[in-house]
């Protein structure tokens, strides 16, 4: 058990890494990150509930320029560790239900208040940009590779960090609650799950879209299509 | 001394770090001088000029970072120009990297951010509500089959073409990959919405369709304004929907 939480912990870190500071090949997205601690933990389909809305509803988030957007790639880590760790005290469908709902709350929360956090990143990489400059300037060049790696040395700090204190308060706030309230949070999770969906789904048709109406009968007609293939494959 | 092949690929590999410390004074300042760095040793062997080029690259710069390897490429291309005492200076190297990292932006933000990455989301998310751990799979595999070609390929691209890289048709590429793109996800977030009402054949509940078009059509309403953002509204939906249980 204790080596599913290491494990949840240090995919946070690798999430803040893939996030920004190195090579950006979106090990971070939520679903990514779901899937693999899903198999880790034992329990994929509790993993991908969490996993597909985190996803869809990072898909809004556009780190364009300086702006600082939610911070999915911790909110994707803590919410699927949190409904894994819920579900793994009492596998029911109930608490499956319940966990999931409190892994997803979570998770959006996490995403939100992480982009203070990347923010202060951000600042005190000022401060390695600073020293690298005067450094190179005074011909010592190495500086360059050493500013680098402690950048990419602090955010792994920072992501497991952050990941580490919202999992464990969010496991010691929660715990109890889901436990006692599984049936309120399945009824939430019923209600919840398709709204989600669906934000998600009209930030993605807004980007493919952008006021191209052909594009727009085009997502019709693939949806009735879709639509009746399904129902008529069935039979 | 000419650049070979070996030194623009350590300017590939390199490329990878290009973020590591980002700030907003320099943005990927740091990591641009460290992706040159190869280059640069290459083309000034020792001395103070090679210290003065790298400390000179160590200033603002900031565009998307996978298209980045384009302006590196050219970059480089304008640095093996400077040193063979071609007329180059601080101030033109200074111009080059403002305007390409502004047009790799326009362009690469759209490609990357708003179109590839909801692209391969959508891909990945129609298996995986199947359950399956493959979707997660094909979601990195849909974005790095694009991503990696152009970062690794951006440096030949940008050193072939130099500072004009972008007029040679590069620029007309990728605006029909982002308009192929967009068609097609167009169609597969049709193919998710229908897959997410009718898993497996079977339709969903009532309840689950008309809550799964209520949060479409708020997600698209909401769309025109910047705030709430659209994880604001919902957590937001969050709340009231545990609120809602209690209520019941």
């Amino acid at each position: 058990m204790n080596l599913h939480y290491l494990a949840s912990v240090l995919m946070g870190g690798i999430a803040a890494l893939d996030a920004t500071p190195v090579a950006q090949t979106m090990i971070s997205q939520p679903l990514v990150t779901a899937t693999v601690l899903g198999m880790v933990w034992g329990d994929l389909p509790t993993a991908l509930q969490v996993g597909i809305v985190l996803q869809i509803l990072a898909v809004s988030t556009q780190p364009v320029g300086a702006k600082s957007g939610e911070d999915y790639a911790s909110g994707g880590v803590v919410g699927a560790s949190l409904a894994l760790a819920l579900v793994s005290r009492q596998p029911f469908l109930l608490v499956r239900e319940a966990s999931a709902m409190a892994g997803v709350l979570v998770g959006i929360a996490v995403a939100i208040f992480g982009s203070a956090l990347t923010r202060m990143l951000r600042r005190l990489n000022e401060g390695l940009g600073r020293w690298a400059e005067s450094e190179v300037r005074a011909g010592r060049e190495g500086a360059l590779g050493a500013a680098q790696r402690a950048g990419v040395v602090l955010c792994f700090g920072i992501g497991v960090s952050y990941s580490a204190a919202c999992l464990g308060l969010s496991l010691w706030g929660l715990s109890r609650f889901v436990d006692t309230e599984s049936l309120r949070l399945a009824k939430a999770w019923n209600l919840a799950q398709p709204l989600w969906l669906g934000l998600g789904l009209a930030q993605m048709l807004q980007s493919f879209v952008q006021r191209h109406l052909v594009r727009g009968a085009l997502f019709g007609a693939a949806l009735i299509a879709s639509w009746i293939i399904l129902m008529v494959g069935v039979r | 001394m000419p650049l070979g092949s070996g030194d623009l690929r350590r300017v590939v590999l390199r490329t990878h770090l290009l973020q590591a410390t980002w700030n907003y004074e320099r943005q990927q300042g740091v990591g641009w001088a460290w992706s040159l760095q190869p280059v640069i040793e290459r083309l000034y062997p020792k001395g103070e000029t090679r210290t003065e080029r790298l400390a000179e690259h160590t200033a603002y710069f900031n565009t998307q970072p996978t298209l980045a390897s384009v302006a590196l490429g050219a970059a480089a291309a304008l640095e093996e120009q400077r040193a063979n005492g071609e007329p180059v200076d601080a101030d033109i190297m200074a111009r080059v990297k403002g305007v390409l990292g502004s047009a790799l932006a326009a362009i690469g933000d759209r490609l990357f951010w708003f179109t590839l990455r909801p692209f391969a989301a959508c891909v990945g998310l129609i298996f995986a509500t199947r359950g399956m751990w493959v979707g997660a799979l094909l979601l990195w595999a849909c974005y790095n089959a694009l991503h990696l070609v152009i970062r690794t390929r951006g440096v030949e691209w940008g050193y072939r073409g130099g500072p004009g890289v972008l007029s040679e048709g590069l620029r007309a590429a990728l605006e029909r990959l982002i308009g192929r793109l967009s068609v097609m996800g167009s169609m597969l977030v049709g193919i998710l919405t229908a897959v997410l009402l009718v898993p497996g054949g079977e339709p969903r509940e009532v309840t689950f369709q008309v809550l799964l078009i209520a949060g479409l059509v708020l997600g698209l309403l909401s769309a025109a304004r910047a705030r709430p953002t659209p994880s604001q509204w919902a957590l937001g939906l969050g709340v009231l929907t545990v609120a809602s249980a209690w209520l019941r």
